[in-house]
């Protein structure tokens, strides 16, 4: 499978009063072309910032943002702001926002917020914009009599499902969804996964797929990316990764993970995340790691690759521990 | 269930909610509970199922008497608290605690953990300061607060998500409570620490045979918490049964559809669409006329469009509110 982009070394820092908070810190990957990548991890571990880095939307208090994106060949980092703007945020990468079925605007037509972003970044006319827009929502599965209401009026699925369709109508190859359907209730969560899966294999889109929920990552994952106090810890294929989970936070969290279908004693990590300012000197993990050694609390590890595309950041693995 | 071993028993339960439609529009009222009857034993734990506005929380608050019932009978160790008025509650709420979803937004900001916790026993007359003193370091050590000196002078903000729940935990059980209400207790904490709070609550409760009601819309979690399963939608308790029977043996096609819903991790899962109903619970100021779920229902037929079926007790101690089940025993 060919490669939609790859990311080496990312770095998004944020200057704050208490310090500089490494939000995202050396992050590698790469994503292939029709495949959806999973990110899973704590609150605050990184996930949303990882992606705002990818689409180029950032705060006013960025104090690092470095590393290469290269997306046909072309290292996106390097690009002006106007020519990231003209060429690839939405283009060729869009995002569905955490909590973006509550953002949507209340006082404008549902038809004209989906229109807007063809309106904006590629200047269509408004009927034009209107019209299509009218087709993506058919798309997503809303009839296109929704167009003239206003957000109020549609459930909580049907805004997620217009929010995509925001996302869809510029035509994108990557799209990137950050928490698509914590806010929505089981039944209708599964709606909106039966509707991504569609929507994938149809329009040969490629995902980034956020989300703090294990569980739900298997819906949509071929690869899963586990994310630790600003860093990717662990990449693995998704038939490896739900049944075993190579690095230790990997393992102690898919043992917090409960199950309807099989027995298993659920265990949880005892202690917190490291802060993001000061973030431990070794492994991150190190601190609530049942299998810390020395090397553990002074070096932090490099990837380690065990498998082409797949790789863990723990010191058992280099030293043939594991 | 025989008399004597009932903590709490809910007839008919009612609660509407009143509500101004438009400037000129008269009231209406949201049913969010809408004739709910269950009896629950001392010591026992029972996770009450649904999705957001399914009326779980009305119901919750309601059994605490946070609200005064619109219709139906609350009977509480053998005496009826339904219309109670709230200066006579006293002994009822020192009989009873709540843990809220939002620890953030249920701790005063001004107070510390130490004066918050204080505050229970202060409304209700609870020992000398010495004696509460001791009871609140007892209080964060079983909730595992430790070293206490250390969080006792903390204010919430200074407390992380999990912390702050193990402080309302500690609340709610201060005054030796035998029925406490957790209302979607962990899912504002991420999975490990949900784990480690649930298993703190389980433990405490087993220790000291208290009543519980855990509202939640996470299905997976109440098997490994709760000796029963109660599903709500749309202002009804739909089914309820052990928590072993309700998962596996589900029988309401609404819990059929929640089960179906929730994946487990299983790489399997991507490969396939799941089957689950259209649509969304109905509206709770007009309900459908019949079963509330028929509007969804692959199997819905004219009378369950017609009339709302009433609560079958298909197996013993498995109830389901579903017409499919009539004459079933
Ligand atoms: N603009 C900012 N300035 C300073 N710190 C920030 C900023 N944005 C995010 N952070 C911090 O960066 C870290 C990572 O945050 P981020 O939102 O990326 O995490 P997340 O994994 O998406 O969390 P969640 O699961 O809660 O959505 C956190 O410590 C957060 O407080
Ligand atoms: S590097 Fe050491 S501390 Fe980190 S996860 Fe591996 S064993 Fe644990
Ligand atoms: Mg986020």
């Amino acid at each position: 499978m060919s490669t939609a982009l790859s990311v080496r070394n990312l770095r998004l820092y944020f200057s704050t009063r208490k310090g500089v908070v490494k939000a995202v810190d050396n992050a590698s990957f790469d994503l292939r072309k029709g495949e959806t990548l999973a990110i899973v991890g704590e609150s605050g571990c990184g996930k949303s910032s990882l992606a705002r880095a990818l689409i180029r939307l950032l705060p006013r208090n960025v104090h690092t943002y470095s590393g290469e994106v290269l997306l046909d060949g072309v290292d996106v980092m390097k690009l002006s702001e106007e020519m990231f703007r003209r060429s690839v945020r939405w283009r060729k990468i869009s995002m569905v926002f955490q909590g973006a079925q509550n953002s949507l605007n209340p006082v404008l037509k549902v038809g004209f917020q989906v229109a807007e972003p063809l309106m904006i970044h590629f200047g269509v006319s408004k009927e034009e914009a209107l019209a299509e827009a009218k087709r993506y929502l058919r798309l997503v599965g809303i009839h296109e009599s929704f167009a003239d209401r206003y957000p109020f009026e549609l459930s909580g699925g049907m805004k997620q499902r217009a929010v995509i369709a925001m996302a869809l109508i510029t035509h994108p190859e990557i799209v990137i969804l950050d928490e698509p359907t914590s806010a929505l209730d089981v039944i209708t969560q599964a709606n909106i996964i039966n509707l991504l899966k569609r929507l994938q294999s149809e329009m040969g889109l490629s995902y980034i797929f956020i989300t703090h929920d294990i569980a739900l990552t298997s819906e949509l994952a071929d690869r899963v990316a586990v994310m630790y106090a600003g860093e990717i810890v662990e990449i693995s294929d998704a038939e490896e990764f739900y049944r075993r989970p190579r690095h230790p936070y990997a393992e102690k969290l898919m043992a917090s993970v409960p199950t309807l279908r099989t027995d298993k004693k659920l265990e949880f990590i005892p202690g917190t995340p490291p802060s993001l300012i000061n973030p431990p000197p070794g492994c991150r993990f190190a601190p609530r790691c049942p299998y810390a050694f020395e090397r553990c609390l002074r070096e932090s590890p490099p990837p380690y690759e065990y498998k082409t595309g797949s790789f863990v950041r723990c010191w058992l693995y280099h030293e043939g521990k594991r | 269930m025989g008399e004597d071993k009932v903590l709490l028993r809910v007839e008919n339960l009612k609660m509407w909610h009143a509500m101004r439609r438009g400037l000129f529009g008269g009231v209406v009222y949201v049913r969010a509970v809408d004739g709910v009857t269950f009896s629950l034993a001392p010591g026992e734990a029972v996770s009450v199922v649904g999705e957001s506005g399914s009326g779980k929380t009305t119901l919750g608050k309601t059994i605490l008497r946070l609200h005064e019932p619109t219709d139906g009978k609350l009977i509480f160790k053998g005496r009826d608290i339904t219309h109670t008025p709230e200066k006579e509650l006293m002994w009822f709420k020192r009989e009873t605690g709540l843990v809220q979803q939002d620890p953030y937004g249920a701790m005063p900001s001004f107070m510390t953990i130490y004066r918050i916790l204080e505050e229970p026993l202060i409304i209700h007359k609870v020992g000398t300061k010495e004696e509460r003193s001791e009871m609140i370091f007892k209080a964060l050590e079983e909730v595992r607060l430790t070293p206490v000196e250390d969080f006792a002078f903390k204010y919430p903000h200074m407390l992380s998500g999990g912390q702050l729940q193990r402080v309302a935990i500690a609340r709610a059980l201060i005054l030796k409570p035998s029925l406490v209400v957790a209302d979607e207790p962990v899912s504002m904490l991420d999975a490990s620490v949900r784990v480690e709070i649930l298993t703190l609550m389980r433990e405490l409760q087993e220790k000291r045979g208290i009543s519980f009601i855990y509202i939640t819309h996470d299905l997976s979690t109440t098997r490994y918490f709760s000796e029963w399963i109660f599903i709500m939608y749309a202002g009804h308790i739909v089914e309820r049964a052990r928590t072993k029977a309700l998962l596996q043996n589900p029988l309401h096609p609404y819990t059929r559809a929640l089960l179906a819903a929730i994946p487990d991790p299983d790489p399997e899962n991507r490969k396939r669409f799941r089957e689950v109903p259209p649509g969304e619970p109905p509206s709770l100021v007009n309900p459908p006329p019949g079963c509330r779920f028929a509007p969804r229902c692959p199997y819905a037929t004219e009378r369950c469009r017609r009339e709302e079926p009433p609560e079958f007790e298909v197996e013993p101690d498995h109830f389901v509110k579903c017409w499919l089940y009539v004459g079933a025993r």
